[in-house]
């Protein structure tokens, strides 16, 4: 489980855009795309009466029998080929890959791990962090923003800072704008200055969530830090 | 090496700033703020276009 990495990594590959040319809107999406089916079930909602949430959350999330499949590089591959031979957009569908094979990779970060090689249903995981998705979103949060899965985030805030080259006007109109139709298509209802806040808006909630949730954790409420290999060790992580 | 930004880009990033700013202060005071990207995207787009064009307009 990766909170503000999955906003802030595709700024880091976009800035190596000179290599492959890189759409930014289906990187972003494929950055989110795993998480987007699963995430809300995980932690769970209530609709009216009823409150909907998975008996298990970690092997509906990254499990199988379960949606675990979204986080592999099969999952990321096939939409590839439906954004390529289906919509015909080879560059959204390479991009939306990119951009989902570095959330699954992050994600095998933590103790639980990801399917990588669905349908081969071992989970790699290198367990830097701990998985506690199942605990509630609120000790989720505090649990991760303790380990090292926050500092994980850290420092893809740092490599954003550092490449922040990335993020000027000047650069979005460069590369980011004309490396895609998307944009000249919105463009002609929206201004250039809307569409640059919205692509700067992914680095804007990563880092700001960054900070809200780590001043929450350890200013308002004092959870510890741990940032021994799997942790924090106050929190019943899941393993795979 | 790395390259220095502009004053204006620096006043650009100050603004960005002084909107994640506010977005962290209400966010660790209501942590649901804190959940969605749309609502992120729409909170900037406010602060970081529509405010400021407004400004632009009446001034």
């Amino acid at each position: 489980m990766s909170w503000a990495a999955h906003d802030l990594e595709p700024y880091a590959i976009q800035a190596h855009h000179s290599r492959l040319k890189i759409a930014f809107v289906p990187l972003l999406l494929g950055s989110y795309a795993p998480d987007l089916l699963t995430k809300w079930y995980v932690y769970g909602i209530r609709l009216g009466p009823w409150d909907l949430k998975a008996d298990n959350p970690a092997q509906f999330h990254r499990g199988w029998p379960g949606l675990g499949f979204t986080h592999s590089f099969l999952y990321g591959a096939v939409i590839c080929l439906i954004f390529w031979k289906v919509l015909g957009s080879k560059n959204w569908g390479i991009s939306f890959m990119i951009g989902q094979w570095a959330h699954a990779l992050t994600d095998a970060c933590d103790t639980v791990g990801t399917m990588l090689f669905f349908p081969w249903t071992y989970h790699v995981s290198f367990g830097a962090w701990a998985y506690a998705g199942q605990t509630g979103r609120l000790t989720d949060a505090a649990a991760y923003f303790s380990g090292l899965g926050g500092m994980w985030d850290l420092v893809w805030i740092v490599y954003g800072v550092f490449s922040w080259q990335v993020l000027t006007r000047s650069y979005f109109a460069t590369h980011v704008f004309t490396a895609d139709g998307f944009w000249p298509k919105v463009n002609r209802f929206v201004p250039m200055t809307a569409l640059l806040v919205f692509y700067r808006a992914a680095f804007f909630y990563g880092t700001s969530r960054w900070i809200a949730w780590t001043v929450w954790a350890h200013v308002i409420h004092h959870f510890p830090y741990d940032l021994s290999w799997g942790g924090p060790h106050w929190v019943p992580a899941e393993h795979s | 090496m790395i390259r220095r930004p502009s004053h204006r880009q620096l006043v650009v990033a100050g603004g960005y700033a002084a909107a994640g700013a506010l977005y962290v202060l209400i966010g660790v005071m209501y942590v649901d703020f804190l959940l969605s990207f749309f609502v992120a995207l729409a909170y900037l787009l406010i602060v970081a276009w529509l405010v400021p064009a407004g400004v632009r307009r009446i001034t």
